[in-house]
């Protein structure tokens, strides 16, 4: 296949292209081709930071010095983005990555992230779809949902190869030949005939005049030099010294420090602060400000550990519920997957009749708890407010987000608000939420001119999260010779769409039988069933939960692949072959073969060891993955290594690829070992690492990943390692104790992992 | 107080109790070291005290009085990246980043006393939080970093 686009919508519609000349005077304007780009929203953007007096337009930059500069308006927060986009556009502009400087643009029109809205790719040879409108409207720049390679896959691509044809364009006019006679690499364009060469600097201004009417092909997969490749990432050299800049490091002239300290209770407000002025006494603090409707106060101080210390010692007069208790939740989700199902995203054939009608049935509870992202970086935003001008520092995974939020706070133009994004310390959905944008910005509006950097402490960061919510789910299956006649799968759980949007884009909020995260991993499954039913039901709690690495899989892999084993296991079959017996899909089939094979999967894995295999599709991506434990004691085990196989299409960095497995299978084990959050009397229970406990060194398995060679559109790579995590450690201690762990985390079996 | 911090004199005027961590990061702006947790967990605040990796986020600042700190960004004072900084490009370890000043400092510490260490020192001496899970590239990097080190000491032997 020469290009997705081609197969996807049929005929190759260059025509559709046309180019876009200069917009000033100086430097390359590059052309932004195809019809999506001349809707005047997806070609609004100022150019700020590339640099003053430059022309310049929306991703390419090149000026007559011959500085080659990438617009990276995604968010670096470790998922090797800010070298993966400029992959893109530097295979098709012929630049070396080491001659590249990127820019972190302001959130304009001309970046949104359309994927995240249309969960499509750009069809880059078509006008915007209605959803795509939407997206630059808003407009929404933003990082999340492993979106950021499907939504560029296209569109970063085109950006470099008109470029690279406009300033072939200009040379070949300079020299007096055709077009035909040159080509460009390596920043220059050469005269075949001649063997003349110019720096792209040298013609930038020519090129900029150049208007292309059509699209010039993309290279094909053979002749790529980069994409594919393992190539270095951009952010690595920062990282290792220290300077790497993140929002917690950002230090300005006059700025004091913030600490937060929430409102105990999740539905409660602070009513009054007794010992306010004490407070303010004390060394280093400026103000104690709180917070619209109670939902916080903010110490303000000259230093971090004042503040924080003064935040601790407030003494607070609260309101809310303060009998919330786990038990409770636990009951009341029983009750909603009983009597309270509200929805049924799939039904197909009458997998309640059947099973109903049947004897002999499989009928099971799994459960997972709420569970915190616990980004290595403390939550905290820097904002500050001037006249009516704002600043806003953070390391974020919506630019224009943060700037939606000072302005939803004080009320100045979006125009007005200069977005400074920083590398993200772990973002994992956490740093999708705009709650720390809206704390920061009210303190900095009641202290303005004062730059105020707000920081939630750990304990704060944990104890008042958009936790990923607690699951219930019931399952019943009917099985028949190898395969499965029904399968039920019934969820309780407070919607993470409903709660998340109506926070963060209220407009877009639908109601939760709609949310389309509870279904992701347990509506669509791989196996052939003859009848198959998910069915939801809504937990009413006053928590907040939200988008958590692999959102509705992160649940659903675990239920589905965990009962998918009890099938095998009931049926009296190699949980491989029963599996793979049930697929017709070749992607899926590969992989799981594949994973099978790397794994030895047939072979006896010798004395004490156990294996255990699950396979989950999400975010576009396919994974398999095998666990291969040692068993020390009755419930200890090394955790020694996971084989995990993706195919997730054509590959852009395959070096980040392997890392993002490596980490998504990891921070799966941390949940599956460890995570859990809970409740009583209104409070979370856990506060730090000691209780809310992160795999580390001597407990991390040894990662052998493999990546399928398969030649598709591109799925995403940051979420989908995480949901087969869990399945398959818990199918490996399945296979060793003949105990089927049905609810996480481990530790609450008993069980111990060095 | 006075504060030996990568071979320069700081002085400061701070509480007594002022955890190192927030003197480094609020008072003198070296912001490489970083705040994890605050409870000498996670390690993200490691520095070197005389060359022995310890975490800041708890330390009193005037503990620290007359020791050697070396932080993050005198791990390459003149510039040139240490062995265990090369090591970490070459396995290409940072994923967010956050906890690398931590990771890195905790491993110049370990190879200064154990210049080649096996899977199970790492496992005993490499205790700080990666929530990315970088923990397979950064046990490569250290055996790297070992043996890099270990072939200067033969070429100088």
């Amino acid at each position: 296949m020469a290009d997705s686009n081609k197969k996807k919508r049929g005929k190759w519609t260059r025509r559709a292209f046309i180019g876009v000349g200069a917009l000033a005077g100086v430097g390359l304007v590059v052309g932004v081709g195809g019809n999506i780009f001349l809707t005047r929203n997806a070609r609004k953007y100022s150019g700020k930071g590339f640099g003053e007096g430059d022309s310049i337009n929306a991703w390419v930059h090149i000026s007559p010095d011959n500085l080659i500069s990438l617009a990276m308006p995604r968010a670096e927060m470790g998922q090797g983005v800010s070298t993966s986009l400029p992959m893109l556009i530097a295979e098709e502009l012929e630049v070396p990555m080491s001659n590249i400087r990127l820019v972190t643009p302001q959130p304009e029109p001309a970046y949104a992230n359309t994927f995240l809205l249309t969960q499509e790719p750009r069809n880059i040879y078509s006008s915007l779809s209605f959803m795509e409108k939407i997206a630059h409207f808003l407009p929404l720049v933003a990082t999340g949902g492993s979106t950021s390679i499907p939504d560029a896959y296209d569109l970063l691509r085109s950006m470099g190869a008109s470029a690279r044809e406009m300033l072939i364009r200009a040379a070949a006019a300079k020299w007096g030949v055709s077009a035909g006679d040159c080509y460009a690499e390596n920043a220059q364009v050469i005269n075949k005939k001649s063997g003349e060469k110019v720096n792209y600097g040298a013609i930038a201004n020519e090129a900029a005049q150049i208007k292309l009417d059509e699209l010039p092909a993309l290279k094909s997969k053979k002749d790529w030099k980069l994409l594919g490749k393992p190539i270095q990432r951009l952010d690595i050299p920062e990282k290792i010294d220290g300077s790497a800049e993140f929002g917690l490091d950002v230090r300005l002239d006059g700025m004091l420090y913030g600490a937060m300290r929430h409102a105990t209770y999740h539905d409660g407000a602070i009513t009054a602060i007794p010992n306010q002025a004490e407070i303010e006494a004390r060394q280093g603090v400026k103000k104690v400000v709180m917070l619209p409707d109670g939902r916080g106060a903010v110490v303000v101080a000259d230093n971090t550990w004042r503040a924080k210390n003064a935040a601790l010692a407030l003494k607070l007069e609260e309101t809310g519920n303060n009998t919330l208790s786990s038990e409770e939740l636990d009951a009341q989700a029983e009750d909603v997957i009983a009597n309270k199902i509200i929805a049924a995203p799939k039904d197909e054939g009458n997998a309640t009749k059947v099973l109903d009608e049947s004897e002999g049935i499989l009928e099971v509870t799994y459960d997972v708890p709420y569970l915190a992202h616990a980004c290595m970086e403390p939550i905290n935003c820097t904002v500050l407010v001037k006249g009516d001008k704002a600043e806003i520092w953070a390391g974020h995974q919506g630019s224009s987000l943060m700037a939606d939020g000072v302005v939803a706070v004080t009320g100045l133009d979006y125009e007005n608000v200069t977005v400074h994004e920083k590398y993200l310390g772990g973002g994992f959905g956490r740093r999708a939420e705009i709650d720390m944008i809206l704390n920061a910005a009210h303190v900095a509006k009641e202290m303005e001119g004062t730059p105020i950097q707000l920081v939630y402490t750990r304990e704060e960061d944990i104890r008042h999260e958009m936790y990923r919510p607690a699951v219930k789910s019931k399952f019943r299956a009917k099985l028949n010779n190898g395969g499965i006649e029904a399968w039920e799968h019934k969820v309780a759980l407070q919607s993470v769409g409903f709660s998340s949007i109506n926070r963060i884009k209220p407009q877009f909020a639908e109601p939760p039988e709609k949310d389309l995260s509870t279904p992701e991993g347990a509506a669509e499954l791989p196996y052939r069933m003859e009848n198959m039913k998910f069915a939801l039901g809504q937990i009413e709690a006053p928590i907040q939960v939200g988008n958590w690495r692999s959102v509705g899989s992160s649940q659903n892999g675990f239920f589905t692949e965990s009962f998918i084993d009890e099938c095998a296991h009931a049926s009296n079959m190699d949980p491989y072959e029963f599996r793979r017996n049930l697929i017709d899909d070749p992607r899926f089939k590969n992989v799981l073969d594949k994973v099978a094979e790397i794994s030895n999967w047939k072979q006896n894995p010798g004395e004490n060891r156990f294996r255990g295999i699950a396979l989950c599709k999400s975010f576009g991506s396919i994974v398999g993955q095998v666990a291969e434990l040692t068993r020390i004691s009755e419930k200890e085990f090394s955790i020694d290594k996971y084989y995990c196989v993706i195919d997730c299409g054509r590959v852009v960095n395959p070096d980040t690829v392997e890392a993002q497995m490596q980490s998504g299978i990891i921070f799966g084990l941390s949940a599956a070992l460890y995570g859990e959050i809970t409740f009583k009397d209104g409070e979370v229970e856990q506060y730090n690492f000691p209780q809310y406990e992160m795999v580390r060194m001597n407990v991390a398995p040894t990662v052998v990943v493999h990546i399928m060679d398969v030649d598709e559109y591109p799925g995403g790579v940051g979420e989908p390692a995480t949901p087969p995590a869990a399945p398959a450690l818990t199918n490996a201690i399945f296979a060793a104790t003949g105990d089927r762990v049905r609810s996480l985390p481990l530790k609450n079996h008993g069980y111990t992992f060095v | 107080m006075e504060l030996n911090i990568n071979g320069k004199i700081h002085t400061v005027d701070v509480e007594e109790g002022m955890p190192l961590l927030w003197v480094l990061r609020d008072e003198l702006n070296m912001t490489g070291t970083k705040y994890g947790c605050g409870v000498a967990s996670c390690g993200s605040c490691t520095v070197m005290l005389d060359g022995i990796a310890t975490r800041t986020c708890t330390l009193p600042a005037s503990v620290a009085e007359g020791k050697a700190i070396t932080t993050i960004e005198g791990v390459s004072p003149d510039g040139e990246l240490s062995d265990v900084q090369l090591a970490w490009i070459e396995h290409q370890v940072p994923q967010c980043g956050y906890c690398q000043s931590g990771m890195i400092v905790a491993a110049e510490a370990l190879l200064n006393e154990i210049p080649n260490p096996t899977d199970e020192d790492i496992n005993q001496r490499i205790t700080n939080i990666c929530r990315c899970g970088t923990y397979n590239r950064i046990r490569a990097a250290i055996h790297t970093a070992a043996k890099r080190r270990g072939d200067k000491t033969n070429l100088a032997d």
